[in-house]
């Protein structure tokens, strides 16, 4: 009998969807309320998605079905093998769009990501003259809209000579306030003691940066990278680049959904490729914020 | 020199590493936004033509602003509705990507997913992907094209109040509190898509609170009401304020005035008045901000 209960215990915890001893004093109808209003704001959300993925397994007569089904019937790859054959004759071979994509996406990303948290770790953590002015500065930059920026930006990027190349989407991604902000926010939180003591230990100040306060803000780098990576994704390129090998993935698979009724099944493949990625690159990330113990080993 | 150098005491040792680190991004950021900034404001003051190999800007003075203020039929009337939207959108955005924040860092099976979905607005809104899907559609011939269209724009549609305007009119609430619940109903859709960023934010921020923080609330038989208010909320409140700054950003950036500066730039070519149009936005919008974040800055709790 004994055994059995403590089996049982065992077991418990694991079938249990939520966790209860975090929220002993929160009654179960207010958790179902929350719940319940949760996941009906939470299928609100999928619908595109799950049209987009409904849409990508669907057979040509399915896709041009009237009226229109939100769920596939015969699902199938068609719409896939579809898109492959038409990426075989693209202008340039599609590697090199892959490439291209790797090349503006990944240094983008990693690149405001590295700059934005080396410039906010002093404005957190640092005392120098003309401090709050620049972070004021910051602040106003954000404030002015993008729509009135992007003819001043294209010019200063033909100024610099680096139009139609990688350069012109990269440079103008890694300077954008906001990631500043967010990391500076973030930093401001850690203890100073902790870098006090790295101090003490002999560490030079990168050296504190680097092993001390980025793996301590990890949750606000891997979310800044999922911003900068979403917004880079969906600049296809097309106001800078101008010669046909430079261009990104995105620009391409757009161009082979432009081929109209006859390649409404590869578009319906394609729709699915472009936002299947950002998703994927979401969830790793997301899944990779675990619980970062600030003040581990602090004793005050 | 190296006398010199020695003699730096260890503050200023400080302040130079700080500027070294700083570099990198603050010359991108002089080159890059200080200068169009700075251009757009010089736009706004002047009138500006297009000439052989690139433009021409004439200084006017205020003949611009004066003009979007007194002559321009929609500005004044399109920047107090712009107003009206971000003061109704914003505390609803902030409330419920916290409330959505804090039941997404649970533990739960599949928490990753959830969260991908409540971040799905976003990335269905970057360019390439709503040009895709307006693609798709159109791939699609006739009538079946405006049906598909019409499943799409399900997710983006606001929902019927006129029943609920009748009935609490009945009930006879003041018509200001009236306006605000009834602008929030009708945004609830809006409000849902558009706190996609936010609650990725505060799930940063929730991880990072210490958990010994919880352990001692916890020891000391803290309710969960008190450790909301005395742990959560307190440790939470500096990203209250980057999520406010980018909640009002964003809603500005997607707001009636902006879009007319857009259609006056590109459509009409009046580069000038839309230069105008967006300064006069920005400066209201800064005023706004800087109000805000100040009243807020005060009662900030910073961890040192």
């Amino acid at each position: 009998m004994n055994r059995y209960m403590a089996k049982e215990k065992l077991k418990k915890p694991r079938r249990k969807l939520f966790h209860r001893h975090k929220q002993l004093n929160r009654s179960t109808a207010g958790n179902t309320l929350i719940f319940t209003f949760m996941i009906i704001c939470g299928c609100f959300m999928a619908l595109p998605l799950v049209m987009i993925v409904n849409n990508a397994l669907k057979p040509l007569d399915e896709i041009f079905q009237y009226p229109p089904k939100i769920f596939v019937r015969n699902p199938s790859l068609d719409n896939f093998t579809d898109l492959f054959v038409s990426m075989n004759d693209t202008w340039v071979p599609f590697s090199r769009y892959i490439a291209n994509t790797i090349i503006i996406t990944g240094g983008g990303t990693i690149g405001h990501v590295l700059i934005a948290s080396l410039a906010a770790y002093p404005l957190a953590k640092h005392n120098f003259p003309g401090k709050k002015t620049l972070f004021s500065m910051v602040v106003l930059s954000l404030m002015f809209s993008w729509t009135v920026t992007q003819i001043p930006i294209y010019m200063i990027v033909s100024y610099l000579h680096i139009n139609n190349t990688y350069w012109a989407l990269i440079l103008t991604a890694w300077q954008y306030g906001l990631g500043l902000y967010l990391m500076k926010q973030f930093m401001e939180q850690l203890p100073n003691s902790l870098m006090e003591s790295a101090r003490l230990d002999g560490a030079s100040e990168f050296r504190v940066f680097w092993s001390i306060v980025m793996p301590n803000v990890k949750p606000a780098w891997l979310t800044l990278a999922i911003f900068q990576f979403q917004s880079m994704w969906g600049n296809t390129g097309a106001t800078y680049l101008r010669s046909e090998q430079l261009k990104p993935m995105q620009y391409a698979l757009l161009q082979i959904q432009g081929g109209g009724a006859a390649r409404a099944g590869a578009a319906q493949a394609v729709t699915f490729v472009l936002a299947a990625v950002p998703v994927i690159f979401f969830l790793i990330c997301q899944s990779n914020i675990l619980e970062t113990m600030t003040s581990s080993g602090m004793k005050d | 020199m190296k006398k010199k150098k020695r003699r730096l005491s260890l503050a200023q040792k400080r302040a130079i590493t700080g500027f070294v680190f700083i570099s990198p991004w603050l010359i991108g950021f002089l080159i890059y936004y200080v200068r169009s900034i700075y251009m757009t404001v010089q736009f706004s003051l002047s009138e500006v033509s297009p000439a052989v190999g690139g433009y021409e800007a004439k200084f006017v003075g205020l003949k611009n602003l004066k003009y979007i203020f007194l002559e321009h039929p929609q500005f004044n009337q399109q920047l107090v509705i712009s107003m009206r939207d971000v003061f109704i959108d914003v505390p609803l955005i902030i409330i419920f990507s916290l409330l959505m924040a804090m039941l997404l860092n649970q533990k739960f099976v599949g928490r990753t997913i959830v969260r991908a979905v409540f971040f799905l607005p976003v990335i269905m809104g970057s360019a390439a992907i709503t040009t895709a899907i307006d693609n798709a559609r159109s791939a699609m011939v006739g009538g079946v094209s405006s049906t598909a269209a019409d499943i799409v724009d399900a997710s983006s549609s606001s929902v019927n109040v006129d029943y609920y305007l009748a009935l609490f009119k009945d009930i006879g609430l003041p018509s200001g509190i009236l306006d605000y619940v009834v602008g929030a109903v009708e945004r609830l859709s809006d409000v849902v898509s558009l706190s996609g960023v936010q609650i990725v934010i505060f799930i940063a921020a929730l991880q990072s609170i210490s958990g010994s923080l919880y352990e001692v609330a916890k020891i000391e038989g803290a309710t969960g009401y008190e450790t909301f208010w005395k742990v959560t909320f307190p440790m939470v409140m500096p990203h209250i304020i980057t999520c406010l700054v980018y909640t009002v950003v964003d809603s500005f950036a997607n707001s009636e005035v902006v879009s007319l500066s857009y259609d006056e730039i590109f459509s009409n070519n009046h580069y000038d008045y839309g230069s105008a149009m967006s300064l006069v936005s920005t400066i209201v919008v800064c005023a706004v901000l800087f109000a805000v974040v100040a009243v807020i800055q005060k009662r900030t709790f910073y961890y040192n």
